[in-house]
């Protein structure tokens, strides 16, 4: 009973981290860019969710659309705004851009917040669901469930609308999917649009689970990017897939070796890597050159 | 679904994000130096208007100081600030020290071992800053302390009681609080002793993050608590980037202890206290280091009917009849805010600061040298009491042991300077 109710844990926090890491994957696999602001952006909608319920005392669940919104449009922002303009200089303009855009978001929010925690208290916060013997705490449930639906509708977008397939093709053939007219800069500001949203729904997700505090961008981006190497860059089914071991392989380790916690998920970064550089999920096919 | 593809096409990618990072870190350090360099002579200047000053004996007396006032320690090096700069206004406004204004100058290590590094060097070698006080944590303050020792400054730390530190041997090294880290736990442990041995209770958990303050009060605590025959059902350190405690706290419950005692800083801290809230397990002791003595940020986290009971060691409480206690209290409120009580951490800035104060006045000079002897000979009192320090900078006294009670922080531990007279044993079940 207890493997499973370990297991349990592992595959709740392995959903969210699921969630925030698709966004990662989905602005890389579209537009070759690192996005390294993206645990800025999901700390930025964390302490946005605080304020709003501190303020108007809002169930915190009903501002996902809202900070999924703002983000998203914040997202699109940035990549017409600037990132647009660094593209062409390569990518190494790019990470540098998005990590000074993370640390003015990280400077803006200690101005807003200041250097103290915050925590989201909704009635359910300390609440769990039991299932039989085992015991599901509520805030990590509900942000589960919310974030498989989230992805659900996120993988059903991409597969079944025409803007979805675009910036598929995009992703897939870029001067081809030229060729057929989907451009190139509308199909980027859409990925980055989406990405950027998926931190707005995940930082609700993270307000009602844990305190927040400007500088945990780093411990979430450390995180995010080592299960999109897990997974494969570019890969949603790769992320996830790396989120799941994440998560399980963390709660089985808290559970029996919490000190070794960090090498076990590290070291199977590590392990994959050597037998399959480009990720559980990364595609290793010839580059299909048109230009 | 797969978003991008090609082998080669991947390897480029691959190559360049590498490529990237590393021109990123290229860019970063010449942007760096170059504003170094811009600093550099801006300081030049400055610096030589202040050994002018200082030659004549005339202007601020400069101390310098470097805090994380950025990333992840960002919360106590914020308080430290204001701390320090309550101590600044205060000493000012009765006159400065040996006649002459205090002016702080106060540098942002970001968080870093290297950059707290680099700002002492800055300040001892460029600003030329005629006294020293410390960073926030052990963590910061270990690498600082070579820096001052190495360039006979005496460094005096609001923060910095591992023993990490001591097992340099320094003598420029002074950790302002009463005892050293592995001592935070004794008045905990002097309770469960004066308890009646029916009492007592009979199991412990021990778990802790791995941080160089909290681990060791732990592992004190646990082998004091062993030789008074409480048995250990576990014990286990995690690292400090966990968030996901509730595999932790279900291994705990599995074990049944009476006592729970964790090493924690903050969130890991709220953290365990909410998994074990949302698993029902209820220790009838729990004992926390840092987390609970962040005032409204821990009881707004776990709920203010789960402060009830919880104990931790401190250093200073707002209700302290200590001299000065109270105008530290009131300028505070006056500076940031009426309603707001400040933080542990500003008062043991300010404490690290008066301790600073007193050695100048009582040799009537700004050499560190005499300072160190005369600090090492001499206590001094402080808004966190009488402190004094041993050969290599070790505090002589004993932490305070508070607990929650009815929302409010109270002293009950050791006796003489309890602001409550009653314990809450056992600590009453989550809500």
């Amino acid at each position: 009973m207890q493997f499973i109710q370990i297991l349990a844990f592992g595959l709740l926090l392995g959903g969210v981290y699921a969630l925030l890491a698709s966004g990662v994957t989905l602005i890389f696999g579209v537009l070759d860019v690192v996005n390294v602001a993206q645990g800025a952006f999901l700390v930025f909608s964390a302490l946005f969710t605080w304020q709003i319920w501190d303020l108007f005392g809002f169930e915190p669940l009903l501002l996902i659309p809202l900070n999924g919104l703002l983000m998203g449009l914040l997202g699109w922002a940035i990549y017409r705004g600037m990132l647009v303009r660094v593209a062409p200089q390569g990518p190494g303009m790019t990470v540098l851009l998005m990590f000074g855009i993370a640390l003015i978001l990280e400077g803006i929010l200690n101005l807003w917040f200041g250097n103290k925690f915050k925590s989201v208290t909704p009635s359910y916060y300390l609440s769990s669901f039991n299932f039989g013997d085992i015991v599901l705490p509520m805030p990590q449930l509900i942000s589960g469930i919310l974030a498989f639906i989230t992805l659900g509708l996120i993988y059903a977008y991409l597969r079944f609308s025409w803007a979805g397939r675009a910036l598929r093709a995009s992703a897939q053939n870029k001067e081809g999917a030229a060729l057929v007219g989907i451009s190139q800069r509308s199909a980027a500001s859409l990925a980055f649009a989406i990405g950027a949203a998926t931190a707005g729904v995940g930082g609700v997700l993270l307000a009602i689970m844990y305190p927040i505090f400007p500088a945990t961008q780093y411990d979430w981006i450390s995180r995010l990017l080592g299960i999109v190497v897990l997974g494969g860059f570019g890969s949603i089914p790769g992320a996830i897939t790396g989120a799941m071991i994440l998560g399980v392989t963390e709660a089985f380790a808290n559970t029996y070796l919490p000190q070794w916690s960090s090498l076990f998920f590290y070291g199977a970064i590590l392990l994959i890597l050597l037998f399959r550089p480009q990720g559980l999920m990364g595609t290793k096919t010839r580059e299909d050159v048109v230009a | 679904m797969k978003l991008a593809s090609g082998r080669s096409g991947r390897k480029n990618r691959l190559g360049a994000v590498v490529a990237s990072l590393a021109v990123a870190g290229l860019v970063l350090s010449a942007c760096s130096s170059g504003g170094d360099e811009a600093a550099t002579e801006e300081t030049t200047a400055a610096e030589t208007a202040a050994t002018e000053e200082a030659a004549s004996g005339e202007g601020p007396i400069r101390i310098g100081i470097s805090l994380p006032l950025t990333g992840d320690f960002s919360q106590p090096g914020g308080a430290a600030k204001k701390g320090y700069e309550v101590w600044q206004t205060l000493t000012n406004q009765a006159g400065g020290m040996l006649g002459r204004d205090v002016e702080l100058v106060i540098l942002d290590d970001a968080s870093s071992q290297e950059q707290v590094v680099t700002d002492y060097n800055r300040l001892i070698n460029e600003e030329k800053v005629d006294l020293l006080l410390g960073t926030f944590s052990s963590l910061l303050n270990y690498p600082a302390s070579a820096v001052a020792e190495n360039n006979k400054y005496v460094l005096i730390a609001p923060a910095g009681g591992s023993p990490k530190i001591f097992e340099q041997n320094f003598k420029y090294y002074f950790f302002a609080q009463q005892a050293v880290g592995p001592d935070q736990g004794n008045e905990m442990v002097k309770y469960v002793e004066s308890l009646p041995e029916a009492e007592r209770p009979k199991t412990a958990a021990f778990v802790t993050q791995d941080d160089p303050f909290a681990a060791p009060v732990i592992e004190a605590m646990q082998a004091k608590m062993e030789a008074l025959g409480v048995k250990t059902v576990y014990s286990e350190i995690y690292p400090p980037e966990t968030v996901n405690f509730q595999p932790i706290a279900n291994a705990i419950a599995q074990a049944k202890p009476d006592f729970v005692a964790q090493g924690a800083v903050f969130e890991d801290g709220v953290n365990l206290i909410k998994s074990m809230v949302q698993l029902g397990f209820s220790p009838n002791m729990m004992f926390q280091t840092s987390a609970p003595s962040n005032g409204l940020q821990f009881s707004d986290a776990i709920g203010i009917a789960n402060t009830e009971g919880i104990f931790y060691a401190v250093s200073w409480t707002e209700k302290a009849d200590t001299p000065g206690n109270a105008e530290f209290v009131a300028e505070y409120q006056k500076q940031f805010g009426a309603d707001l009580i400040p933080e542990e951490d500003a008062a043991d800035a300010y404490a690290a600061a008066q301790v600073l104060q007193a050695a100048v006045e009582a040799t009537g000079g700004l050499d560190n040298t005499v300072i160190q002897e005369w600090l090492h000979a001499n206590g001094v009192t402080t808004i966190l009491g009488d402190l004094s320090w041993d050969e290599i900078g070790r505090p002589q006294g004993e932490f305070l042991l508070a607990q929650w009670q009815n929302g409010e922080v109270e002293i009950v531990k050791p006796d003489a300077v309890a602001t409550s007279t009653t314990v809450i044993n056992p600590k009453p079940a989550w809500q």
